[in-house]
């Protein structure tokens, strides 16, 4: 069992290391890591989200701020694990925040029909990249407020 | 496609139907006899038939009821007849369902040649609706392998755009770490080439979204519209203006007539000629641009003149090509794909797009689209 399970105020599900690398360097830059815990499938994540698998026994109302959500993922992708959030009473509350690499992506519409808090296009310029991931970090972090 | 026409032949007695099979030994079908009304009827069960000789006066069932069933029949409802009589009757509602198919008489003793035209007619009429049919199947099968590979396509060019950002975003991004992180490390020299690495994944994104562009493009629906092209060409130079703080371009805009055709996509187009106007024009002392038009007959042509460093008309044929460009990065940046754009939006609006130029002494861009007083 992973040993950080508690106190997770951002979970980062991200199964491409550099992106994950480059996000959690972005949002340790402007001080909003804290708490940050990175998970490289949606597998894992959902495991982790519904104490299920390798995180059995963690409690499901210890719900994170805030999820960022890669959407290609191997195995079980952004959608599924957003699908399966927001339709749970449980996890449906929980912000989440969808990442993608293409502008092309067919998936917008869905996300949104899903209920997505955010949809983002990684900017491939670093400094358009650490932009995005710091304002996200600041908005969903200090200026949104959470559900009760 | 290659098997032998059939013709049904009826009649009640042997020796006219092996006249029937004399007279047309030379034509080129295969003949099914049926003896009788009955007969007939099994036979088109089993063969698809191209025509059938009746003949008129059989017992039971003669020539007229025979054809009556045959039109109810879906398969032998147009199924054309030729009716052999002894009499002449020159009388068409003779039989049940006559308007649904062709027929024809012939009366005994008939001249061979003469039914053996009247066979060849139906037997070329026959030819060729089967080869109409064959090619409206070819048709569908092909649209059906459009379908597809569009589909295809449009799954490849989401993985483009996907997976070629994503080592981009790395390459770029592990770069500026090392900058930032590690710049103690590095002299001028290092730096230099790091920022180039920077650079060039930034113009790979560049041209990636470039791409995508462009084949999409090829498959937006253009939605017709009157285009006030003064008003466009205005917005476009504002936007253009302040994207490249250019203040010392002297701009020479005539008063434009309006077209008709996809605004958006129209406006992408004199972005992208008027920005290729200020790029290779900036290097003049006095950039001077100039925008035109002229109409004549059906069509009405705009153009865009700049006075700048123009191109080698013996490169025309380039100049619209995707990822073809006629100068190098150094004397002018740019990914080669802008006036691909322009030439693949005017073509789908039914226009055409050319240009003039001579090296150093600037270059004309042509734009001719429908006028609109003569579009309905």
């Amino acid at each position: 069992m992973n040993s950080m399970i508690q106190g997770v105020e951002i979970l980062l599900v991200e199964d491409n290391e550099n992106d994950a690398e480059l996000t959690i360097r972005a949002l340790k830059k402007n001080n909003l890591a804290n708490g940050l815990l990175h998970l490289s499938d949606g597998e894992k994540a959902l495991n982790f989200i519904f104490g299920e698998g390798e995180y059995a026994g963690r409690h499901i109302e210890e719900r994170p701020r805030v999820i960022v959500l890669d959407i290609n993922m191997p195995r079980v992708g952004g959608i599924e694990v957003l699908e399966r959030l927001k339709s749970d009473e449980r996890t449906k509350l929980i912000p989440v925040i969808v990442l993608t690499s293409s502008k092309e992506s067919p998936d917008v519409h869905r996300c949104y029909e899903l209920g997505v808090n955010s949809y983002v296009v990684k900017p491939v310029e670093f400094e358009d990249f650490f932009k995005a991931i710091a304002s996200l970090g600041f908005f969903w972090m200090i200026v949104n407020q959470p559900p009760a | 496609m290659n098997k032998k026409p059939k013709i049904l032949i009826v009649d009640d007695k042997h020796e006219n139907l092996v006249a029937l099979e004399t007279v047309l030994r030379d034509v080129d079908v295969d003949l099914i006899r049926a003896y009788s009304g009955n007969e007939a009827l099994t036979a088109t069960l089993h063969h698809d038939f191209a025509l059938a000789l009746l003949d008129i006066h059989m017992p039971d069932m003669d020539g007229y009821e025979l054809a009556g069933i045959l039109r109810e029949e879906e398969k032998t409802a147009r199924l054309p007849f030729i009716f052999i009589s002894a009499v002449y009757t020159d009388n068409l509602n003779v039989f049940k369902g006559y308007e649904r198919g062709a027929f024809s008489f012939i009366t005994k003793p008939f001249q061979p040649e003469i039914l053996i035209n009247k066979v060849k007619f139906f037997i070329n009429i026959y030819r060729q609706e089967a080869e109409l049919n064959q090619l409206n199947e070819d048709l569908k099968n092909k649209n059906i392998d459009l379908e597809l590979s569009n589909k295809e396509l449009e799954a490849f060019t989401y993985s483009v755009s996907h997976d070629l950002r994503a080592p981009l975003r790395a390459m770029n991004g592990f770069a500026r770490i090392l900058t930032e992180d590690h710049a103690g490390h590095l002299d001028a020299e290092g730096k230099r080439l790091l920022d180039n690495i920077g650079k060039n994944s930034e113009k790979m994104a560049c041209l990636i979204d470039n791409l995508l562009e462009f084949s999409r493009l090829g498959k937006q629906d253009i939605r017709e519209m009157i285009v006030d092209m003064n008003k466009l060409v205005k917005d476009v130079l504002e936007d253009l203006h302040t994207a490249n703080n250019s203040n010392k371009t002297e701009l020479n805009i005539q008063d434009l007539p309006k077209t008709r055709g996809d605004s958006d996509l129209l406006k992408q187009v004199f972005v992208n000629l008027l920005s290729n106007a200020i790029k290779y024009s900036s290097k003049k002392e006095n950039p001077v641009i100039e925008v035109g038009s002229s109409t004549s007959g059906q069509e009405t042509t705009y153009w865009v003149r700049d006075n700048g460093s123009g191109f080698d008309m013996r490169y025309k044929s380039k100049l619209f090509g995707v990822f073809q460009r006629l100068h190098s990065d150094k004397e002018f940046e740019g990914t080669g794909i802008g006036l691909a754009i322009v030439h693949r939006i005017i073509s789908r609006s039914g226009g055409k797009v050319w240009a003039e130029s001579e090296v150093d002494r600037g270059a004309t861009f042509y734009v001719s689209l429908p006028s609109v007083s003569n579009v309905s």
